[in-house]
């Protein structure tokens, strides 16, 4: 059962076609990484999905939630409040982290699930408690982010994102803003997301991240979807020149 | 704990600098107007006329802008006679004392009452009979005196009226009267009496018979003179206090005038030669006086009665200032969230209304909203709304102001922060108030800091409603003292006050430094 379906999702910005007919299906519990040069149209493609953009034409659902549909070649979106819904069933992690910076580690965590869905104080409290551990942050949850690194900063977007127990993740670059030495500590955990069979969409710069956690590697460049296929195929024996020569360029 | 200690030591070093600044400049100022005594008359060329250019027809501004009045013929003459130049010098009339005494005029000769100031100057001798009369709007059942009972009463600030009411030598009769009306209000000119009397905030004005006369040719029979009049007293012509010998040479010329009829003639010239009065019997006893009478009380004691005195002035202020807060900061959001509406009608609105307020004098829009009731929609205004139209006006034009602060505050904002709560299913109220609102505040502290400051020192613009806060109290108060040290105090007071102000805010922001 698909828990994302994409169809023929086309997005100009004023004459600039940038996405130009992308089609996927992310199934439950499956792990994919979205990889490309920058331009490829792999964030426009992730912010269309988030609903943070409107597509110009092209279908959009969550299992069978309706966010958009295609009418004669133009994206009708469905009313405020099933799209409203449909915002339930996804966690974004952010290139920047965006956490709110007024706000404690466990009320960034806690906020929404309480103010938002309107779930009972106490249990949002204890299942934020074990997902800051699960993240290795359980000694944070009153600091500030402002007194913490990138790094659990990020784990801490990542717990925010879980606590509205979504049906997939996404992330956008999700290690970009952060050293390289960081780096593994984010795989880490999202290693242990995947094996935990949480299903994620994962746009990346991040060639090895992509190989270990991924279970199918999407190759994006100008706004079409290149290639796509198991880690090991498309990112060890690539079929397209494109593919080629990013991986070239990235891999030194 | 160390920093804290630190910052504490910084504070009361730079306090004690600015304390140590601020009596420095004090005592240059009081020093200066014993060196500059009669400065101007001694070199023999110029003669310095200060007058109230709003005190026709004494002195005031014709149609061709010139500077004309009897006053100002007769100082003219005396000039010619002495062969020096006469300068016309306006002045406002709440710091004339100040400009006399630090020289930069030589006299304040502009149908200057001697009554309840003998002590304060050196005079000539009395030239002009002058009696307070009381003027109403032609259409008010106001007959006699008795009549005023319960009414409202204005006269101009630190004028012949309000001394013959609350003077010191105020008569019995004139105090009993006094205490009869419902309020007795000042305002700094003649035309603002007008303006609130023809608005109907207040029932009658009281002035100089000369004046009043002049105003009612002036202004047609929309208003008329009671035939009763409050009390009588005497024009002389003031010189700084022992200034004997520049007073002495304007006294003979002027004697001289007076033998050979150019004084009765000038007279003639400007209608008053039925209030004529000098060289007759009984009217010099302010020139003949001895400057040993006049009372030095030693610097303490001046402070002590000045604050006394300022203190009623001090809780106006402190009003205007609260309630103006209070109002402003809300309605500063409210016009902010309309200026940022999607509507393009209601963010054009916002952004005129922002427009017209920060490109318009803040003293202006006080009389707009004041007097705007009367002019544009013909209502009658009570007397309290005066105090209401300064808390109005004020909330007015700091919320245009907060409304672009808080404008700046939100746009800084970065977009990831809407975005976050956009995916976390935030309503766009629940975005607001709790994601986006706490981070503004604390980027607009520091300038709205900057506003609350300037709102300490604006309060003293109440003034041009006649609302008394502690300036314009100050101002009175250095006018009867012919001081200018009730001035240093009050500036004293608002740095105080703003010092308070800043620590305040200081305390705020660190308080909301735990995030960043």
């Amino acid at each position: 059962m698909a828990v994302l379906t994409i169809q023929h999702m086309k997005k100009s910005y004023e004459d600039l076609q940038v996405l130009s007919d992308i089609s996927m299906t992310v199934e439950e519990g499956e792990v994919i990484a979205v990889l490309g040069p920058s331009g490829s149209g792999k964030s426009t493609m992730l912010r269309c999905a988030t609903m943070l953009e409107k597509m110009d034409a092209g279908d959009l659902m969550y299992g069978q939630h309706v966010v958009a549909k295609d009418y004669h070649g133009k994206a009708v979106y469905a009313k405020k409040a099933s799209l409203q819904k449909c915002k339930n069933m996804f966690g974004l992690v952010f290139q920047n982290f965006n956490l709110f910076p007024h706000y404690t580690v466990l009320k960034n965590v806690i906020d929404a699930p309480i103010h938002v869905q309107k779930r009972n104080k106490q249990e949002v409290i204890q299942e934020a408690k074990e997902l800051l551990k699960k993240v290795g942050l359980e000694d944070k949850e009153d600091y500030y982010p402002c007194q913490l690194s990138g790094g659990q900063q990020q784990r801490v977007a990542i717990a925010r994102a879980l606590a509205m127990k979504p049906q997939m993740l996404f992330f956008d670059e999700p290690t970009s803003a952060l050293d390289p030495e960081i780096t593994a500590e984010i795989l880490k955990v999202l290693r242990q997301l995947a094996e935990e069979k949480i299903t994620m969409l994962i746009v990346t710069h991040e060639i090895e991240f992509a190989r270990k956690v991924a279970d199918r590697v999407i190759f994006m460049d100008g706004g079409v979807i290149v290639e796509e296929g198991c880690p090991k195929d498309v990112i060890d024996h690539p079929s397209s020149e494109r593919t080629k020569a990013f991986l070239q360029k990235m891999e030194g | 704990m160390q920093k804290q200690k630190k910052n504490y030591k910084k504070h009361l070093f730079l306090w004690l600098l600015l304390c140590s600044l601020l009596v420095g400049c004090g005592s240059a100022l009081f020093a200066e107007g014993h060196r500059t005594e009669a400065a101007a008359s001694d070199d023999g060329t110029t003669f310095t006329v200060g007058f109230d250019a709003e005190f026709p027809p004494y002195g005031y501004k014709n149609e061709e802008g010139e500077y004309v009045g009897f006053d100002l013929d007769l100082a003219a003459e005396v000039c010619k006679r002495n062969g020096w130049t006469l300068v016309k010098q306006p002045v406002d009339w709440d710091s004339k004392d100040m400009e006399l005494n630090s020289g930069s005029i030589d006299c304040i000769w502009n149908g200057f009452t001697i009554n309840g100031r003998e002590n304060a100057y050196t005079w000539s001798k009395a030239y002009i009979d002058n009696s307070q009369v009381v003027i109403v709007k032609s259409d008010a059942k106001i007959k006699k005196l008795k009549d005023l009972a319960g009414k409202v009463v204005v006269v101009q600030a630190d004028s012949s009226a309000l001394k013959a009411f609350t003077g010191e030598d105020a008569t019995a009769e004139n105090q009993e009267l006094c205490a009869s009306f419902a309020d007795l209000q000042q305002v700094s000119d003649y035309n603002s009496a007008f303006m609130n009397l023809e608005s109907g905030s207040v029932d009658a004005i009281c002035m100089d018979i000369g004046v009043a006369s002049y105003q009612i040719e002036q202004r047609g029979d929309a208003f008329r003179m009671l035939e009763e009049q409050v009390s009588s007293e005497q024009y002389g012509i003031g010189f700084k206090a022992g200034n004997t010998k520049l007073r002495d040479q304007v006294q003979a010329a002027l004697d001289e005038m007076l033998a050979d009829g150019t004084f009765a003639s000038i007279a003639e010239e400007w209608d008053l030669s039925d209030c004529i009065c000098l060289g007759e019997e009984g009217t010099d006893s302010a020139y003949r006086q001895d400057d040993s009478s006049i009372v030095k009380s030693t610097f303490g004691e001046k402070v002590i009665s000045i604050m006394k005195r300022l203190s009623g002035g001090i809780l106006a202020s402190l009003a205007i200032f609260l309630l103006t807060l209070l109002f402003s900061m809300p309605l500063g959001l409210l016009v902010c969230m309309l200026r940022k509406s999607r509507f393009g009608l209601v963010q054009w609105i916002a952004r005129i209304y922002i427009s017209i307020v920060r490109g318009t004098p803040l003293m202006l829009q006080l009389l707009v909203v004041f007097f705007g009731p009367y002019y544009v929609l013909g209502m009658t205004l009570s007397s309290r709304y005066r105090f209401y139209a300064v808390i109005i006006g004020f909330s007015l034009n700091y919320a245009a102001y907060f409304a672009e602060i808080y404008r700046s505050g939100i746009e800084s904002i970065p977009v990831g922060q809407y975005e976050a709560a956009n995916v976390l299913g935030y309503s766009r109220i629940q975005t607001f108030w709790k994601i986006i609102f706490p981070q503004m505040v604390k980027r607009v502290i520091p300038p709205v800091t900057n506003e609350v400051i300037t709102l300490v020192k604006d309060t003293s613009l109440a003034f041009a409603l006649a609302y008394t806060e502690m300036f314009t109290m100050a101002k009175q108060v250095a006018a009867a003292d012919a001081s200018i040290l009730p001035l240093f105090v009050a500036g004293v007071f608002y740095y105080v006050f703003n010092f308070v102000v800043a620590i305040l805010m200081e305390q705020l922001e660190k308080k909301m430094q735990y995030f960043s």
